[in-house]
């Protein structure tokens, strides 16, 4: 036991092992991450595609070669740190709060950021004006309108939507305008502006006569196979314009068909198409993140207590 | 070149400063120059006068392109020489200002170059946060101290002698220090705290984030050889150029050979 704790406790494995992180680190900025499998099959040898994706260099900063690191740098700071505590305690070392604090706020980090990665929920949506969303809580959030702005040159400027909240009927907040890096806070939840599109819809009429809407992105089953509405071609002429429809047959396209209006696609009657501005929302839900800026803190507050005693220590030096 | 006449200036009084040092650096008594630190001091101000101007012009903080980085970069590490000479006066190591000279004079001649376009625009929606200006600003004072400790590094390396060596190895902890904190809160506290407020992500494993993060990881490693084991020396001097290194690629290198969220960086 005394041997682990020592083991633990060594700097020279904590320099080895933050080596060895920032060494693997660098390999997986050089392979592209989260790509299929055919990618890296295609972009490398066989045997190199093989050996990323039975490393998991594919989605590296969640492989074991990633994690194990990880995990052992924590519990090496953590010894660290309680060895140094303890010493201090017994009057054996130096008073030297700021790298304590600065080691104290690294593992508040790293328990915060695995919060996140296991608790970080979001969603994605796009609303046109006069839709809403329903987060936790019962909040409804009703974009009332939605504004993008050009710079002369064509650069965009600013994605402004502006939403009501409401609870139960009541507004909570009548009017907020949710922009890039000023997201919208429902009670735990936040609401990012993240884009923006020219969404195609299609106005379909069942046998029935009763009329279904439908957005690009959306689809139906129709005898056992899946009819993918993909968007419109022909826009920029109303008469002209054409809906796109995938069909797939388990996990194959099979077919690609191009209908107007009056016709047909499945049990459907394609009865009316256009196009409609929405913007996209991104709901986010991080119980990591507070942990995390608590952590930073910590960290900071670390790294300016160090610069202050050494400043004092220097000054101490010089007066000797 | 760089952008305007102001630009050129500074471009002109650096290599003037480069120059006199270099003539100093030559004579046998080693003598300091009175000199070449007010000529870092003069382009440091033309620099941020370039910044301050485009900043009014645009209604923010002008850091937010390669150009206006570069400028701003380049202008800090000159006002950090000037600074050293200040306090350090006849035991400044004339290789060190001379060598870090060369860099403010490389960063302004990339700024000058077709990769940095010098247009006067505003920034784009994910751009305009304070956090940002905090962040960039930030890192790139925090590079400017790992910018002189890269040279005291590779002086350190070419060194024979000992009394010089505890000099430079002393000056490279003394910057890295300084900036090892101030680089830590800029580019990875307030970095991720913008991410956050821009993305709704306050950590991405974006190319730019990791490797940010991978050099700070060799800073601490140096931290930890230099000053806890006491292994001072040959290693921490290679970490020191190391991690500047991985600076230059972080700034420039992810940019053009690595896709991510940065990619306006």
């Amino acid at each position: 036991m005394d041997a682990v704790y020592k083991f633990f406790r060594s700097v020279k494995l904590a320099v080895v092992l933050i080596l060895v992180i920032a060494v693997l680190s660098i390999l997986a900025t050089l392979i592209p991450q989260q790509q299929d499998p055919a990618f890296y099959f295609h972009t490398y040898s066989p045997l190199a595609a093989r050996a990323v994706i039975a490393l998991g260099l594919d989605s590296f900063f969640r492989s074991l070669l990633f994690l194990v690191p990880t995990g052992l740098f924590f519990v090496n700071l953590s010894v660290c740190t309680v060895d140094r505590l303890a010493r201090r305690s017994r009057g054996k070392a130096k008073r030297r709060h700021g790298p304590d604090l600065i080691h104290i706020g690294l593992l508040v980090l790293i328990v915060g950021a695995m919060f996140s990665v296991f608790a970080r929920r979001e969603a994605m949506v796009y609303l046109a004006e006069g839709e809403e969303i329903v987060l936790p809580g019962e909040y409804t959030v009703r974009v009332l309108s939605f504004e993008f702005e050009q710079y002369e040159d064509g650069r965009p400027k600013a994605w402004i939507s502006t939403v009501r909240v409401r609870r139960n009927g009541e507004d909570v907040i009548p009017s907020y305008p949710i922009e890039v890096n000023r997201p919208l806070k429902v009670n735990r939840v936040k609401v990012y502006q993240t884009s923006y599109a020219d969404q195609a819809r299609a106005i379909l009429v069942d046998p029935e006569g009763v009329e279904h809407g439908i957005s690009g992105g959306e689809g139906f089953t129709w005898e056992g196979r899946l009819l993918l509405f993909r968007g419109l071609e022909g826009a920029a002429f109303p008469e002209m314009e054409r809906a796109i429809f995938e069909e797939w047959t388990g996990h194959e396209r099979t077919d690609v068909a191009v209908v107007a209006r009056g016709e047909m696609i499945g049990q459907y009657r394609v009865a009316d198409l256009s196009s409609r501005l929405v913007t996209g929302l991104k709901a986010v839900h991080d119980p990591g993140f507070l942990p995390v800026v608590a952590a930073l803190i910590i960290v900071a507050a670390g790294l300016s207590l160090t610069f202050i005693q050494k400043r004092r220590d220097q000054e101490g030096e010089q007066d000797q | 070149m760089i952008g305007n006449i102001t630009g050129s200036a500074a471009f002109g009084l650096l290599i003037v400063a480069a120059i006199v040092q270099i003539l100093y650096l030559l004579r046998k008594d080693r003598k300091v120059d009175g000199f070449s630190h007010f000529l870092q001091l003069g382009a440091a101000l033309l620099l941020f006068s370039i910044t301050i101007r485009r900043s009014i012009q645009i209604r923010f903080p002008a850091i937010t392109n390669t150009f206006e980085s570069l400028v701003f970069y380049a202008g800090v590490i000159a006002l950090v020489l000037f600074v050293y000479r200040l306090l350090a006066g006849q035991k400044t190591l004339p290789f060190i200002s001379f060598g870090a000279t060369l860099i403010a004079v490389a960063l302004l001649a990339i700024a000058s170059s077709p990769v940095a376009p010098s247009e006067v625009v505003p920034p784009i929606p994910a751009l305009q946060s304070y956090w940002l200006a905090l962040h960039v600003s930030l890192s790139f004072v925090g590079e400017a101290f790992f910018a002189v400790a890269f040279v005291c590094s590779i002086a350190y390396l070419a060194s024979r002698d000992q009394e010089r060596k505890r000099r430079l190895e002393r000056l490279t902890y003394t910057t890295i220090g300084i900036g090892y904190p101030i680089f830590t809160i800029g580019a990875l506290i307030f970095g991720a705290v913008w991410a956050e407020a821009a993305w709704g992500r306050y950590w991405s494993w974006d190319p730019k984030e990791t490797w940010a993060l991978i050099t700070w990881l060799v800073y601490t490693a140096y931290l930890h050889t230099r000053f806890v084991k006491r292994m001072r020396g040959r290693w921490s001097a290679i970490l020191s150029i190391v991690g500047f290194l991985f600076t230059l690629f972080t700034f420039f290198g992810v940019n053009y050979l690595l896709a991510g969220l940065h990619s306006y960086a």
